[in-house]
């Protein structure tokens, strides 16, 4: 994964899930949810952002946390998407 | 390992206990008559294809957690045929700790095959989970419409909706109106103002389902985007559309010029000192505001204190100058990837709200016993 991916995914969790604040702990293993930074709706943003930026197609399947829960989930998930 | 599949019977009781808590705010488990209109409504006549069927989540442990119901409806959009989803039914448990579920439904039906997707009942969590799917929310079919025709009478029943106790200055309530109406004598403000050579020049009378029926293609056919009923299915909807205790009495009227022309159709609910609840209105091209009127002199007549509906581009612009309040309403939604489809759905030439979505349905409006 480049860093550049990881710097346009964190910018993107940061804008639209911590309004900004960069103040808020976000390390690559921070879950989204027991933080309470995403929602169904969130959920429903980040996964038309990653199709949209990254090109990549995501199945019903993939929406799982263990694919979209960090922001290192979500970087290996892109990577293995791009790469498949 | 949780999933998404089609609705099936074994899911009723599931289900309809997630509706009677999440929506239906109620504790007390779903009883046969709501279970047994969930299979009704979503299996009895669903289509053969997965992908126009009712969707549940599973959890890992296999339990439901989410449904939304799939109503599917022929259209014509110009001199083709097309297939929407209405996708009003939309629930979802567990949405803080398991906010996959309810994405993973919507995303799932959103990207079928079918040329529309549309609810006209969201709320606004389903607003931005639906516009987070890059769906437009239609605001001109968003809008709610209300006229007051009694006002003290009105703010007594809007207040008794919160605190029953307050229907018991009902009588208050029509003594005020009276006096007001007597001093300030006739007025747009109080009641229905007569309208001598426009809407009273034309009568209204009740109508069967079956005459309804039949009438009401002839009315749609000036929307580039309609319902195409097939034989007897919307006389069925009417028949749902009969049932609904919790509005009062329906009204279903033909409006008629003098040579005895239909020239407008309209569907209400409400008994005398209720607010009454439009689920249809439509009337010929540039008639709307006729009909509109001899809908308001007959809610005026009997007894209702307002009334009030959903939006329509053309209803709007003809309620103009009528003492009409626009508020927000549960939004109408729709997705696409026609870009000719969108942009006759954004410039509203779309009849897609009321009895083209749920508003015929016993889930608005009815109890189950």
């Amino acid at each position: 994964m480049s860093d550049d991916t990881k710097a346009i995914l964190r910018a993107f969790i940061v804008e639209n899930f911590l309004f900004g604040d960069e103040s808020q702990p976000l390390t690559a293993d921070t879950s989204l949810i027991d933080n309470d930074y995403v929602d169904s709706t969130g959920i429903l943003e980040l996964v038309s952002y990653l199709e949209e930026t990254f090109g990549i197609k995501v199945a019903d399947t993939d929406i799982i946390p263990a694919n979209l829960d960090s922001l290192a989930r979500i970087a290996a998930f892109v990577d293995r998407k791009q790469a498949g | 390992m949780s999933k998404v599949r089609t609705f099936e019977a074994a899911d009723l009781d599931d289900v309809a206990n997630l509706f009677q808590r999440l929506l239906r705010k109620t504790s007390t488990p779903a009883n046969d008559d709501l279970k047994s209109y969930f299979r009704q409504i979503f299996l009895d006549n669903a289509r053969p294809e997965p992908a126009f069927r009712s969707r549940v989540h599973l959890r890992d442990d296999g339990s439901v957690s989410g449904f939304i119901g799939v109503l599917p409806v022929s259209m014509q959009f110009k001199d083709r045929q097309i297939l929407a989803l209405d996708c009003g039914s939309f629930v979802s448990d567990d949405r803080d700790v398991d906010p996959f579920a309810g994405a993973r439904l919507l995303r799932d039906v959103l990207s079928g095959p079918q040329d529309l997707s549309f609810t006209e009942t969201a709320n606004d969590i389903s607003t931005e989970m639906w516009k987070s799917m890059r769906a437009t929310v239609l605001g001109s079919y968003s809008l709610g419409w209300l006229r007051i025709l009694r006002p003290a009478s009105f703010a007594i029943e809007a207040a008794a909706n919160h605190m029953r106790a307050l229907k018991l200055m009902r009588p208050l309530g029509y003594a005020f109106d009276g006096v007001l109406s007597r001093a300030v004598g006739p007025s747009s403000w109080l009641g229905y103002e007569q309208t001598p050579g426009k809407a009273d020049a034309f009568l209204t009378e009740p109508i069967s389902d079956a005459e309804f029926a039949a009438l009401l293609p002839r009315l749609l056919t000036q929307f580039e985007i309609r319902p195409v009923w097939s034989n007897g299915q919307l006389e069925v909807m009417l028949q749902h559309a009969a049932r609904k205790r919790n509005y009062g009495e329906r009204h279903q009227r033909a409006v008629k010029n003098r040579s005895g022309k239909i020239i407008g159709l309209y569907l209400f609910y409400g008994s005398k000192g209720d607010i009454g609840r439009t689920v249809q209105v439509v009337s010929e091209p540039g008639l709307e505001s006729i009909v509109i009127d001899c809908l308001l002199r007959d809610a005026s007549a009997c007894g209702l204190v307002a009334v009030r509906g959903a939006s329509q581009p053309n209803i709007i612009q003809a309620m103009i100058g009528k003492k009409c309040a626009f508020v927000p309403a549960a939004a109408t939604i729709v997705h696409t990837h026609d870009r000719e489809l969108l942009e006759a759905l954004k410039s509203g030439q779309a009849f897609i709200n009321g009895l083209v979505g749920e508003g015929w349905t016993r889930f608005i409006g009815d109890r189950f016993e």
